[in-house]
C-alpha cells in the first residue's frame, strides 16, 4: 500500500495505491492524520489505483469526512472501481461523499 | 618432553586410523544400500511390467470378446427368422438386409443354402451388404460361377463343425481393402436337416486402432496373429495380412526361443518368455482369444523396462563416489589441521564439525518440503526432526502411490555416526521395499530380514509403518517396537498394538499387520521417544500427559508440530537435550467428490490478514469464482477474522484462530474458531447507514459488511470456543 499526498493551495490530493486492508489501514491512518487539521479545504481521495478496501479503510474515509464537516471543508472520492463502489453502496457511503 | 611428543604422535596416528575406518565404513554402507535398493527396484519394476502387460492383454481380450459376443448374438437372434425363410426363399434377401441394416457392426450377411437342398434352386445365396460409400444396404447373389460359395472356408467349416465358426481374417477387396472376418453358423430346418449357413461379416479396423493405440511402453510392440499364424495387427503395416509370424520373425534374434513362443501362441497358451533379440533382450507376453483361435502378444524390449533404473543407478553411483571423495577431502583437511592443533578442546570442536556434516547429509535424505502434496485436498501432513546436540538416528518418510499414503517413523538405537548410517540404510530400505509391497507387514518383514542379516553391530531400529487408503480412510499398519502413535478422532487415544519387536533383532520374527479406519477429519500423531522422554533440569520427563494436552487443541498439522516443539522447549528450559525429537502429523480429510476443504491456523496478530487473503484467493482460483465475488468473500472474511484477532484474546496474550473452509457447487462455508473470551459479534446493533456524516459512529461497519455479503452468519459458543459460521450461496 502506498500513499502520495499532493498539496496545492487549499486542495489536497491523496493518491491511494494498492490494497487498503486492515494492516495497511493502520499505516495509512497515521499518514493521513495531519489532514484532519487542514480539513477546511478540499480533500480529493484519488482511488484510481485502489484495488480493495476493508472497513478499517472506510473508517479513515469517514473520519476525514467528519473532520471536514466540522471545519467546513469537503471530501471528494474520485475514480473508485466497481467493487469498491459496491462496498460504498452497501454501507451508505455513496450518500456521505461526493463521488466522481 | 619426550612423553608429550609420543602422546601427540599417538593421537595423530589414531585419528588418521579413525578417519580411514570412517571412510571405509561409509563406502561399504553406501554400496550395500545402493545394491539393496537396486535389487528391490529391479524386482518391483519387473513385476510392474508383467502386471501392465498382462492387464493390457486381458483388456484387449475383453474388448474382442465383446464384439464377438455382439455379432454372435445378432446371428443367434435371427436363426428363427431364417428357418421361416426356408419356406419363403424370395424373402431371404430381406432377412439379410434387415440384419445388416439394424446392426451397424455387421457390414455384410448371407444365407447360403446347402447345394441341392432346394430342388428348384440348387445353389442359392442372397447377400446383403452396406455400400462403403453411400451407406445404402444393397443385395446381390453369391451363387455365381466365379465365386462358388460351397467351397469357401466360411461355408465348409460351419457345416463341418456343425456350430458357429469365425473365419480366418481376410482383406475385402470389393469394399475398400478393409480387414474383415466372417462369423458363420449352420441353420437346420424344421426336420433337423442342415439347410443353410447364415453369416455376418465384420470389419476388424477397430482392432487395429485399439491394439495399436494402447501401448504399455512407448517402444512396446503389440501384435495379433490368426490361428494360421497370419499377422492381423502389427505396427509394421507391410507385414499385415502379408506375412505369417514365422516368416516375419526370421531375423528376430534367438530362433529357438522365437519358435517356442510361436508354438505356444498357436496352441492357444498364455504366458511370458524372454527372447534374446539382436539389439536387446525382450520380454514377450502372450495370450489367446479362444473363440477365433487368435493369439495376442506384446513384445517389450528390456531397455524399455529397465532403462530408467539403470540410469538412476549410474547417477547414484556417481553421487556416491562424489560423496566419498568429499568425505575423504574433509577428513584429509581435518587430519591435516589436526596436526596444527595443540590442545584437545580444539580437536573436539573439529570433531563436532564432522558430526555436523554427517548430520546435514543425513537430513538431506528425508522429505522436507511442506506441504508435500499441495494439490491434494484430502491430506494435511507435516513432519519435523528437532536435532539434539549429537547426531542421532531418527527418521521418517512418506510418499503416495496408487491413492495410498505410505509412511513410516523410526528411531535407531544408539547415537553418533553409526546410528546415522543405520538410519540412512533403514530409510533407503523403506523407500525401495515400500514401492512394490502392498501391505505394511510385508514391508516390515522384508526390512527386518535384510537388517537382521547384515546386523553385525547389534543395533536395532524401532519402526512404525502405515499405509493409509486416501479413498476410504482404511489404515493398514505394522509396528516394530515403536511407541504407539496417537489417533485423534474426537477423543485422543493411542493406537492399540499387538506385541512385537524392533527391526534387526530376530531374522525370522513374523510381524503382523493391523487395521484401523480414519474418519473424515481424524488425524494420526507419530513421534519418537525424544518427545515423551525430554528431560528438564530436575530430570522430570515431558511425558504423555503433556503431549496429549497439546494435541487437544484443534490446529493444522504445522500448527500442531510448532505448538508441540514450543511446549517441549518451555518444559526443558536450559537442560541439554540428549535425543532427537521427531514428529509426524497426518490429518486425513476424506475427500467428497466436488468438495474442497481447506484449513488455516492464524495467530492473533493483524499482520496475519495477508495470509488469510492468500488462503481465500487460492480457494477462489481453484474453484474459478469470479473476481467480484472473491473480493466480497475476502472482505467478509477479513472483517470477521479481524474481529477475532482484535477482541478474542486479552491484549498482550498470544492465541490462535482456526479457519476452516468448505466449498461445494452450491455454497462456500467458513468457520472461524478461537479459544478467547465469549463474544458474539452478531449481537452488535447495526449502524444506521442513512445517517449523515456527523451522526455516523466511526465503528461497527465490519460485522455489518459480513452480514451484508454473506447469506448466513451464525455464532455459537462450544465449550471454551467461539465459533462463527459464515455461508455464501454460489448459485
Amino acid at each position: 500500500m502506498e500513499v502520495k499526498i499532493n498539496k496545492n493551495d487549499d486542495v489536497t490530493t491523496v493518491r491511494l495505491i494498492g490494497r487498503l486492508d486492515t494492516p495497511a489501514s493502520q499505516e495509512v491512518a497515521k499518514e493521513l492524520s495531519p489532514l484532519q487539521e487542514t480539513a477546511n479545504g478540499t480533500i480529493i481521495l484519488d482511488c484510481e489505483e485502489l484495488s480493495y478496501i476493508s472497513s478499517s479503510g472506510l473508517r479513515i474515509f469517514l473520519s476525514l469526512r467528519k473532520a471536514a464537516a466540522v471545519k467546513g471543508g469537503k471530501v471528494i472520492v474520485r475514480s473508485i472501481n466497481d467493487s469498491i463502489r459496491n462496498v460504498f453502496m452497501m454501507t451508505g457511503f455513496l450518500n456521505l461523499f461526493e463521488v466522481e | 618432553m619426550r612423553t608429550k611428543l609420543k602422546l601427540e604422535e599417538r593421537i595423530k596416528r589414531n585419528s588418521a586410523l579413525t578417519a580411514l575406518l570412517l571412510v571405509v565404513v561409509a563406502a561399504l554402507t553406501l554400496e550395500a544400500t545402493s545394491l539393496i535398493q537396486y535389487y528391490y527396484s529391479e524386482k518391483g519394476i519387473k513385476e510392474e511390467a508383467s502386471r501392465r502387460a498382462e492387464s493390457q492383454l486381458e483388456n484387449t481380450r475383453l474388448k474382442i470378446e465383446g464384439v464377438l459376443d455382439q455379432v454372435e448374438a445378432v446371428i443367434g437372434s435371427n436363426i428363427r427368422l431364417t428357418q421361416w425363410g426356408f419356406d419363403h426363399l424370395d424373402s431371404l434377401d430381406m432377412i439379410t438386409s434387415i440384419i445388416v441394416r439394424d446392426n451397424p457392426v455387421v457390414s455384410g450377411s448371407t444365407v447360403a443354402l446347402v447345394p441341392g437342398y432346394n430342388r428348384k434352386r440348387p445353389k442359392f445365396a442372397p447377400y446383403s451388404y452396406r455400400d462403403p460409400g453411400t451407406g445404402e444396404i444393397l443385395s446381390r447373389s453369391l451363387a455365381t460361377e466365379e465365386y462358388d460359395y460351397p467351397s469357401k472356408e466360411w461355408f465348409t467349416k460351419a457345416i463341418e463343425t456343425g456350430s458357429g465358426y469365425w473365419s480366418e481374417p481376410y482383406i475385402d477387396v470389393g469394399g475398400g481393402e478393409i480387414l474383415m472376418t466372417t462369423y458363420s453358423i449352420p441353420v437346420r430346418d424344421g426336420k433337423g436337416q442342415v439347410a443353410a449357413v447364415l453369416t455376418a461379416d465384420i470389419s476388424l479396423e477397430w482392432l487395429t486402432s485399439y491394439v495399436g493405440g494402447n501401448k504399455v511402453y512407448p517402444e512396446a510392440f503389440n501384435m495379433v496373429i490368426s490361428r494360421m499364424g497370419e499377422i492381423i495387427v502389427c505396427p509394421v503395416e507391410t507385414l499385415v495380412m502379408n506375412k505369417t509370424v514365422q516368416e516375419a520373425s526370421k531375423d528376430f534374434g534367438d530362433q529357438e526361443r522365437v519358435g517356442a513362443v510361436i508354438r505356444s501362441m498357436m496352441s492357444g497358451e498364455s504366458g511370458m518368455l524372454e527372447i534374446r533379440g539382436k539389439a536387446s533382450n525382450n520380454h514377450v507376453y502372450f495370450a489367446p482369444v479362444d473363440r477365433t483361435g487368435w493369439s495376442m502378444s506384446i513384445v517389450i524390449p528390456d531397455s524399455e523396462i529397465f532403462g530408467e533404473i539403470k540410469k538412476t543407478r549410474r547417477l547414484v553411483e556417481l553421487l556416491q563416489i562424489l560423496g566419498l571423495l568429499m568425505l575423504v577431502t574433509i577428513l584429509g583437511f581435518a587430519a591435516k589441521s589436526q596436526n596444527e592443533y595443540k590442545n584437545l578442546s580444539e580437536k573436539k570442536e573439529k570433531m563436532e564439525n564432522e558430526l555436523n556434516i554427517a548430520r546435514s547429509i543425513q537430513m538431506s535424505m528425508i522429505p522436507k518440503t511442506f506441504p508435500p502434496f499441495p494439490d491434494r485436498d484430502d491430506l494435511d501432513i507435516s513432519a519435523v526432526i528437532v536435532p539434539a546436540k549429537e547426531v542421532g538416528g531418527d527418521l521418517y518418510d512418506y510418499f503416495i502411490r496408487d491413492g495410498k499414503l505410505y509412511f513410516c517413523i523410526g528411531d535407531v538405537s544408539g547415537k553418533g555416526v553409526p546410528a546415522a548410517l543405520v538410519m540412512a540404510v533403514t530409510r533407503s530400505l523403506f523407500h525401495s521395499v515400500a514401492t512394490h509391497e502392498h501391505t505394511s507387514a510385508h514391508i516390515v518383514n522384508t526390512m527386518n530380514k535384510s537388517m537382521a542379516e547384515m546386523n553385525d553391530s547389534n543395533m536395532f531400529v524401532t519402526f512404525f509403518c502405515g499405509i493409509l487408503n486416501l479413498d476410504d480412510g482404511h489404515l493398514d499398519f505394522c509396528n516394530a517396537g515403536h511407541n504407539a502413535p496417537v489417533i485423534i478422532s474426537g477423543a485422543r487415544k493411542e493406537l492399540e498394538l499387538i506385541p512385537n519387536l524392533p527391526l534387526g533383532i530376530m531374522e525370522d520374527f513374523v510381524f503382523k499387520s493391523q487395521k484401523a479406519v480414519l474418519k473424515d477429519d481424524d488425524a494420526l500423531f507419530l513421534y519418537t521417544d525424544g518427545l515423551t522422554e525430554a528431560e528438564n533440569i530436575n530430570q522430570d520427563l515431558f511425558g504423555e500427559e503433556r503431549m496429549m494436552d497439546v494435541l487437544s487443541t484443534r490446529r493444522d498439522s504445522v500448527g500442531h508440530l510448532k505448538a508441540m516443539a514450543k511446549a517441549v522447549k518451555q518444559f526443558v528450559g536450559d537442560a541439554p537435550r540428549s535425543d532427537d525429537l521427531t514428529m509426524l502429523f497426518i490429518h486425513y480429510i476424506k475427500s467428497e467428490p466436488g468438495v474442497l476443504k481447506r484449513h488455516l491456523t492464524l495467530e492473533n496478530e493483524i499482520g496475519q490478514i495477508s495470509r488469510l487473503s492468500k488462503f481465500i484467493s487460492n480457494i477462489a482460483t481453484s474453484r474459478g469464482l469470479d473476481e467480484d465475488l472473491a473480493m466480497n468473500i475476502n472482505l467478509a472474511m477479513e472483517e470477521a477474522v479481524t474481529n477475532s484477532i482484535m477482541y478474542a484474546y486479552p491484549e498482550g496474550t498470544r492465541g490462535e484462530i482456526e479457519v476452516d473452509a468448505r466449498v461445494d457447487d452450491d455454497t462456500i462455508e467458513f468457520t472461524i474458531a478461537d479459544c478467547g473470551m465469549e463474544f458474539d459479534p452478531t449481537a452488535r446493533p447495526e449502524p444506521d447507514i442513512n445517517a449523515g456524516a456527523e451522526e455516523r459512529p466511526i465503528g461497527g461497519l465490519g460485522i455489518f459488511l459480513v452480514k451484508n455479503i454473506m447469506d448466513s452468519v451464525s455464532y455459537t459458543r462450544e465449550k471454551d470456543t467461539n465459533i462463527l459460521r459464515l455461508i455464501k450461496k454460489l448459485k
